[in-house]
């Protein structure tokens, strides 16, 4: 397996608050990998720090044998790394459709982004049905569902979750854990799965991290992470 | 009465384009463009100097206008605005700042252009009678078609253009847009560059018909943003709604109310300070938070 994503030691700040005290992780190409953890934990910040969102401290970050830190967001991007935000950020007064061609935003080949655009919406008939509409209408699962094609527009070689689970029905996290796994069998793209909800991250994910207070106290295999007594203690709440 | 309408439309046309300039500028970065009057100022000095000066035809200066205002905006926010929001994250900083280049613009125009009233020659004769219900003079009718033409020519260009597309993601999410890969520095630029183009377009066509002075600027911005308040800050919709409501109801206030004085604008005041009480977030505009 060749090693899609590493963080050396990786520092960041909020002002004078540290985020993430000396990370390290990696993620292999193809792999799906969660993170989990409290709020607060850092796991988001991993996230805005490799998509250049935030300035990280010290330490290095690695993607696909270059180093990326101090990137622009747009060049990120542009490299093929597509972020799905907290709190899903769909562009409310825009139609269903405007959203995801914005996804495509760094791509110019109109044919290959309309191969794109019937995937996606094949992948997510709900969003076929609601092209027209303005994003700010639609129901939470689906704007979820809206932001992960708007993601995948972007052709991304590695994907970005940042709790995708968040402030959706129950019943549908089900499908939204169904869609992540589809999506990196059937694209190839490999997952960086950011989750409060830790059943539901180890369960999809080959490998997972645990972070405290922006440092990492346990990873290994999601299976051996789900058996775990201190993992079963601390995230799932011990009813197993 | 069809003649109040059509006064209305010719005056909304040239209000609707000017107040698009201003919320787009107000959408993209949260800015309050007080020097928007001013731009349009220097926008009809600038076809006046290239019609009247220099001879050249008008389409030639309306041009001119927008190049140059495209330029001045561009500069403004790569130097002065984007500087400061990356500084403070006060909002005065850039209300203030937005004061101070009205200030300097009105200085520079005074400098440059001086102090007089200033037109260019009629650009097209006659005047159409439609048995004197409407009388309305060739050059108003071409005027007010081109701004109509420009406002529809906006409208398309941000809704079916990549860069238009990308302004809108801009105004409704900025991460979410950085996240899409739009270089936010480049957009808010670009967005500046278009605002305050608008306003020198404006300036340019209003040049034909009323002429221009220094003493236009701050009047102007005043009027851009009650149409603003009007339709509701930021919003496409708004600001065109915005704009033919204070265009008609100055064309009903002219006819109707000049028996009892020049009273049109304080009556305008009036109701608009009774109507922001009721719906502060204006017609179309969302409530805050």
């Amino acid at each position: 397996m060749t090693q899609m994503l590493t963080f050396r030691n990786v520092e960041l700040y909020y002002h004078h608050v540290y985020a993430l005290k000396g990370v390290s992780i990696e993620l292999n190409e193809g792999e799906t990998v969660a993170l989990i953890g409290a709020n607060g934990a850092g796991k988001s910040s991993i996230l805005r720090a490799i998509t250049g969102l935030r300035k990280i401290r010290s330490g290095e970050i690695h993607y696909m044998g270059r180093r990326i830190d101090g990137t622009s967001v747009a060049d990120i991007v542009r490299k093929g790394i597509a972020m799905v935000p907290e709190g899903r950020r769909v562009f409310p007064y825009m139609s269903v459709k405007d959203n995801l061609l914005m996804g495509a935003f760094t791509r110019s080949d109109k044919a290959d982004i309309q191969r794109t655009l019937d995937s996606v919406l094949h992948r997510f008939p709900r969003l076929k049905e609601r092209f027209g509409q303005q994003a700010g209408t639609l129901s939470g699962g689906e704007q979820q569902m809206m932001v992960i094609g708007r993601a995948l527009m972007a052709k991304p070689r590695l994907l970005l979750l940042d709790e995708p689970s968040l402030g959706i029905a129950p019943k549908l996290v089900q499908d939204i854990a169904r869609a992540i796994v589809a999506i990196s069998r059937d694209e190839g793209v490999s997952v960086l799965l950011v989750e409060q909800n830790s059943r539901m991250a180890l369960s999809i994910s080959d490998r997972a991290y645990a972070l405290s207070t922006g440092t990492v106290v346990l990873s290994g295999d999601s299976k051996d992470l789900m058996g775990d007594d201190r993992i079963k203690a601390a995230y799932l709440g011990g009813e197993l | 009465m069809e003649q109040i309408i059509v006064n209305g439309l010719y005056l909304g046309a040239q209000y609707a384009l000017i107040a698009l300039g201003l919320t787009l500028i107000f959408s993209l970065m949260n800015v309050l463009n007080f020097a928007h009057g001013q731009m349009y100022v220097l926008g009809g000095f600038v076809t006046y100097t290239v019609v009247a000066q220099f001879g050249l035809p008008f389409i030639v200066g309306l041009i001119a206008s927008a190049v140059v205002l495209a330029v001045v905006g561009a500069a403004v926010e790569k130097y002065l605005f984007a500087p400061v929001i990356r500084k403070s994250k006060r909002e005065e900083s850039t209300m203030l700042l937005a004061a101070g280049i009205a200030f300097f613009l009105d200085a520079v125009i005074l400098l440059v252009f001086g102090e007089k009233q200033r037109g260019v020659p009629k650009i097209v004769n006659g005047v159409l009678n439609w048995d004197f219900r409407i009388i309305m003079p060739y050059d108003r009718i071409l005027i007010g078609v081109l701004a109509i033409a420009m406002i529809a020519g906006f409208i398309l260009f941000m809704q079916y253009t990549k860069a238009g597309r990308a302004m809108r993601a801009l105004a409704q999410d900025r991460v979410a847009a950085e996240l899409m890969g739009v270089d936010v520095a480049r957009y808010s630029m670009l967005g500046f560059a278009l605002g305050a183009m608008l306003a020198g377009l404006v300036g340019g066509l209003l040049v034909t018909i009323t002429g221009i002075n220094l003493g236009m600027g701050g009047p102007t911005s005043i009027k851009a943003f009650m149409m603003i308040m009007i339709g509701g800050a930021g919003v496409i919709s708004g600001a065109i709604a915005g704009g033919f409501i204070l265009g008609m109801m100055e064309s009903i206030g002219l006819t109707v109310l000049a028996a009892y004085g020049d009273i049109t604008y304080l009556m305008i005041f009036a109701s608009l300070m009774v109507f922001l009480a009721f719906r502060p977030q204006g017609l179309m505009g969302k409530p805050w938070g």
